[in-house]
């Protein structure tokens, strides 16, 4: 009988992805049709009308890509991060914070030009994004604190923040009471570009190109990923680890703010408590599903984004919960984590003397 | 605040941190084994569901708190899959286990959502109940709280008595020496992951069983996550993530009595309470216990055929 | 030629894709076929809110020519306004949402679509084609308010509470007006649970109530948590949303409920005889729209009596609830004697009358 030993590749394989990515959706897509077939609903059916809501028509595309935008940017900030094997779960804080930002700027400057106006919403929830994310690296810098944790309970901590202004300070007297600010002056909200798509696609555009120039072509950048790669050897290297660990965090937190800066301007028109809605976590998801590379992450926003729009079709037409899309979210991520395997694997046949040598 | 205050806040403050002490050691036991995972909420809710599900359809509680362990543990072993087999991040999988176990959860239950069940009922132990405060704060809960007192014990007994938990944790510090040993480092992790979501799904049944006696979506409400959050406020010692969940659960417990009293500080900070002081907390105690970490292990795999 | 053929082929493809939203064919065609789309914040299984208005989808599609759909759990924001957007391009011609977040999403696409017809529940944007409704709830919290004042030994209660909110504010406000009425000496202690639904965290604040010595609970929760801990300490509970005396035998007195069959009937009549017009609707005890349950075994004969007569001075406009002299937490008179708050007052209140216990912080 012959068996099978697992053999580390010399070099990571470079188009093993065209097959175990398409063969990871598919088991996924597999998976998801038998529970759709438990609740007695074709998936056939199911998949069309999936598809037709997330891309099947030009309205369908332009609200995926308004919610690509947010995912988009949350997740260009955490793959940073995790490409220093720094793990922020923050981006959902980052985010709500961003939010604070931008409406703070457009509360306190109120009557200043588009441009300068947009300008100033866009670095402030830079700041107060960044912030909220260089907290936990210089907890983890000065007292050993876990990211995972501090990052997680600074999510709850930061909407909370967030809530405690639109139901407090900030709450417009305008609005019967209720929780929200005033709507934005038209200066402050993000112009539409392609169809009713916002200006945020130009945030994100310019912040990809930036982000992939920093992390090619300055020193900065290239000892980030080799911080990353091997945290021992960049010691040596006199790598600033520190320095870095807490500047990736900052620039992650500032990316997740903007993306918050670019929904309630030009999505919500005004600060209100609903703003989170799981962008921050998704965006880990699309991160690790492109592998940390830019272009990647710009595709999986659109797919994942796709996705979850397109279940709202698959609520109206079919009445499948919307809890559907998470579970779609989550599995497609665990079948890719699996498949990752043949990236830097492979399996060797082995002959009967040396079965079960494995 | 009287007395009668707060002896019932101690109480409360039990049955608040039992859930918690259930998932914290089912976390704590499979990060000893040298596995991170972080599906925690999703396989705890997933527990709280398969819970409802056979207390619904049979009526007997124990075997519900039995579904609830073994159907966590099943959605554990994914991350088994990912992580020990295909070689997965550890943290990536876990959350994408919590994604996925919320959302099936969410799915599979809601025919089911608002529909009630009779659980466990608490009951007095005879003699220790009558004994005053400590038997209002510890002896007149549900069966489940009972186990939840014994459990510590149980998990440091087996970590420190036993070859297979005394194997467990090496896996966790080096998985090496385990396998110069003659053991499989692996299977003492899969023994981790299953164990470890067995208990996290135990707390799940508390909620459904316990708690609320009903179904309904996000049950958890991040109840998962904050067990993470006590693995390592308790350095994974059992003793102390006992401590760490009536700590968070006492906050929870003073912050609606405080409101109750008629505080003045705005809902949104009672809120953010039990998350800054689980900050601090862990703040305090990281600055404190240098030299008890992680299990040295924890979170990288172990690479096939080397 | 050929590119112009293929620019062509996209022109038309993208016609056909923007063509459902902007013909109005659809209208017209479904004039005799009404096709209402609910949205709702929460999932309906609860038996709460959402489960109330999900009652009148119910009766609607028993109706005939009438057809139904619905999306629960949408967030507000972004996601509600692709909802709503998804059902007009499906010909649906009644869209309602049953949420005051939905707002801005409701009024920015009835702009956009004004041959659909909006109906936004709780908000107060309305326009040609939508429509702004709400219950005047607090009425029947007051007659729920009088029945727990003469029933509480301890001259306390608790009521568990979601968010500090006009709507809900109003509500405590004029439970306590009624518990007061009976019982000058009772207070109110309210806990912000910060979640409209969450079974778990609702019972414990009202055990956290029971502990600091309140001896009735009542709720402004969606869950039937609050009930369930009041039964099991032998305190007495008041119900909302629906009847919840099943989960609090003996526990529930009665319970301020929603009946919004009354309102989707006659809205479906009116739309299909064309008489009906869009504006803001604020019900009351009088419209049927709100009620109060049947008492609990408990409550005697007189104080059931007391609340009937002034139930029925409601219903006749003879009373109002928030009539003066209403003062505030601080003592400020804020309703002059003799005076009745205006429906502005109530509808933005965001302080709380004397004799409640917490912050609307």
């Amino acid at each position: 009988m012959d068996g099978f030993r697992v053999v580390r590749r010399q070099t990571p394989h470079r188009w093993v992805g065209l097959i175990v990515l398409p063969a990871a959706l598919l088991i996924a897509l597999a998976f998801c049709s038998l529970l759709l077939m438990i609740q007695d609903k074709s998936p056939v059916e199911a998949a069309v009308v999936l598809f037709q809501g997330g891309f099947g028509s030009l309205y369908a595309l332009q609200d995926t890509m308004l919610k690509a935008i947010p995912i988009f940017l949350c997740s260009l900030g955490v793959s940073i991060a995790f490409r220093m094997k720094v793990w922020n779960i923050g981006a959902e804080g980052q985010f709500a914070l961003g939010g604070v930002g931008a409406t703070w700027a457009v509360l306190t400057f109120p009557g200043l030009p588009m441009p300068l106006m947009l300008a100033l919403m866009l670095a402030c929830a830079a700041v107060t994004g960044g912030l909220w994310g260089m907290l936990p690296g210089l907890l983890k810098l000065k007292f050993g604190l876990n990211e995972i944790i501090s990052t997680l309970m600074l999510n709850y901590i930061g909407i909370e923040f967030m809530r405690y202004l639109v139901y407090g300070p900030w709450k417009d007297p305008g609005s019967m009471g209720f929780p929200m600010t005033a709507m934005f002056p038209e200066e402050a909200v993000f112009p539409e570009v392609i169809g009713y798509v916002h200006a945020g696609l130009i945030v994100c555009v310019i912040a990809a190109v930036a982000v992939s120039v920093f992390l090619q072509r300055t020193r900065l950048g290239f000892e980030l990923c080799a911080a990353g790669e091997n945290p021992r050897a960049a010691r040596y290297a006199r790598i600033p680890y520190g320095f870095l660990l807490v500047f990736v965090l900052t620039v992650s937190g500032a990316l997740a703010g903007m993306a918050g800066c670019v929904e309630v301007s030009a999505t919500f028109n005004r600060l209100q408590p609903s703003l989170c809605t799981g962008y921050g976590y998704t965006a880990i998801v699309v991160a690790w599903l492109s592998r940390l590379r830019t272009p990647s992450i710009a595709l999986f926003s659109i797919f994942l984004a796709g996705l979850l729009v397109g279940t709202d079709n698959l609520q109206v037409d079919l009445q499948v919960p919307a809890a559907f899309g998470g579970i779609l979210e989550g599995f497609i991520l665990l079948c890719v984590l699996a498949g990752q395997f043949f990236y830097s694997y492979t399996f060797v046949r082995t002959g009967r003397k040396q079965g079960g040598a494995a | 605040m009287t007395w009668d205050i707060f002896v019932a806040l101690l109480a409360a403050t039990v049955l608040a941190g039992t859930p918690l002490l259930y998932a914290t050691m089912g976390e704590l036991i499979t990060e000893r084994s040298g596995v991170l995972n972080l599906g925690v909420e999703g396989m705890m809710i997933m527990g709280a569901f398969f819970a409802f599900i056979v207390q619904f359809k049979t009526g007997n509680p124990w075997l519900a708190t039995l579904a609830a362990g073994l159907g966590a543990a099943c959605i554990g072993l994914l991350h088994g899959v990912v992580c020990l087999v295909f070689q997965g991040n550890q943290t990536v999988s876990g959350l994408a286990l919590t994604i996925f176990g919320v959302g099936l959860s969410d799915y599979l239950g809601a025919p089911f959502i608002g529909e009630k069940t009779v659980g466990f009922q608490p009951f007095d132990i005879p003699l220790l109940s009558d004994i005053p405060v400590l038997g209002e704060v510890l002896f007149q809960h549900d069966p489940l709280v009972y186990l939840s007192y014994l459990l510590p014990w149980a998990v440091m007994w087996f970590f420190r008595r036993t070859s297979l938990g005394l194997a467990l944790c090496a896996s966790g510090e080096s998985p090496d020496a385990v396998q110069a040993a003659g053991l499989d480092p692996v299977k003492m992790r899969w023994l981790g992951i299953f164990a470890g979501a067995f208990f996290v799904g135990v707390g799940g049944a508390y909620l459904s069983l316990c708690a609320t006696h009903m179904w309904t979506q996000n049950l958890t409400a991040g109840k998962g996550w904050i067990a993470v959050a006590l693995v390592i406020f308790a350095f994974w010692r059992p003793r102390r993530a006992m401590f760490g969940a009536y700590l968070f659960g006492g906050i929870m417990a003073f912050q609606l009595r405080l409101q109750a009293l008629g505080t003045t500080i705005p809902s949104s900070l009672m809120m953010m309470l039990p998350y800054a002081l689980t900050i601090l907390a862990l703040l305090f105690s990281s600055a404190r216990g240098k030299g008890r970490s992680a299990p040295a292990a924890l979170g990288d795999n172990i690479a096939p055929g080397a | 030629m050929r590119f112009l053929n293929c620019a062509a082929a996209v022109l038309a493809v993208c016609g056909m894709a923007l063509s459902p939203l902007a013909s109005s064919a659809h209208a017209e065609e479904a004039a005799k076929n009404i096709k209402v789309g609910f949205i709702y914040v929460s999932p309906v299984g609860d038996e709460g809110w959402s489960w109330t208005h999900d009652q009148g989808r119910k009766m609607m599609e028993e109706m005939p020519g009438v057809e139904t759909t619905m999306m629960e759990s949408v967030p507000e924001g972004p996601d509600a306004e692709r909802a709503i957007k998804n059902m007009c391009s499906k010909g649906y011609n009644v869209i309602v949402a049953t949420s005051f977040g939905y707002m801005d999403a409701m009024a920015k696409m009835a702009k956009r679509n004004p041959k659909v017809t909006f109906l936004h529940c709780s908000g107060y944007k309305h326009s040609e084609n939508m429509t702004c409704y709400f219950g005047r709830m607090y009425q029947a919290r007051y007659l729920t308010g009088m029945v727990a004042g003469a029933m509480t030994k301890k001259n306390e209660i608790g009521y568990v509470a979601s968010f500090p909110i006009p709507e809900v504010v109003r509500g405590i406000n004029a439970f306590t007006l009624g518990v007061r009425a009976v019982n000058p000496d009772a207070k109110v202690r309210v806990v912000w649970t910060r979640t409209w639904y969450s079974p778990d965290d609702e019972k414990k604040a009202a055990e956290g109530l029971l502990d600091v010595g309140v001896d009735a609970i009542a709720q402004h929760q969606d869950s039937a948590g609050p009930q369930t801990a009041a039964e099991a300490r032998g305190a007495y509970s008041v119900g909302y949303n629906t009847d919840m005396s099943a989960a609090a035998p003996k526990a529930h007195l009665v319970a301020a409920v929603w009946d919004w069959n009354k309102f989707y009937k006659k809205f479906i009549d009116e739309y299909r005889a064309g008489t009906w017009k869009n504006g803001n609707y604020w019900y009351g005890i009088k419209d049927g729209i709100v009620d109060i349950s049947a008492y609990g075994a408990m409550v005697p004969e007189d104080v059931r009596a007391k609340v009937d007569a002034v139930k029925a001075d409601i219903i006749s406009g003879k009373y109002q609830v928030f009539t003066g002299p209403v003062k505030d937490q601080e003592g400020k008179v804020r309703v002059a004697e003799g005076q009745v708050a205006p429906d502005d007052m109530l509808l933005s209140m965001d302080w709380f009358v004397e004799g409640v216990i917490g912050t609307t912080k």
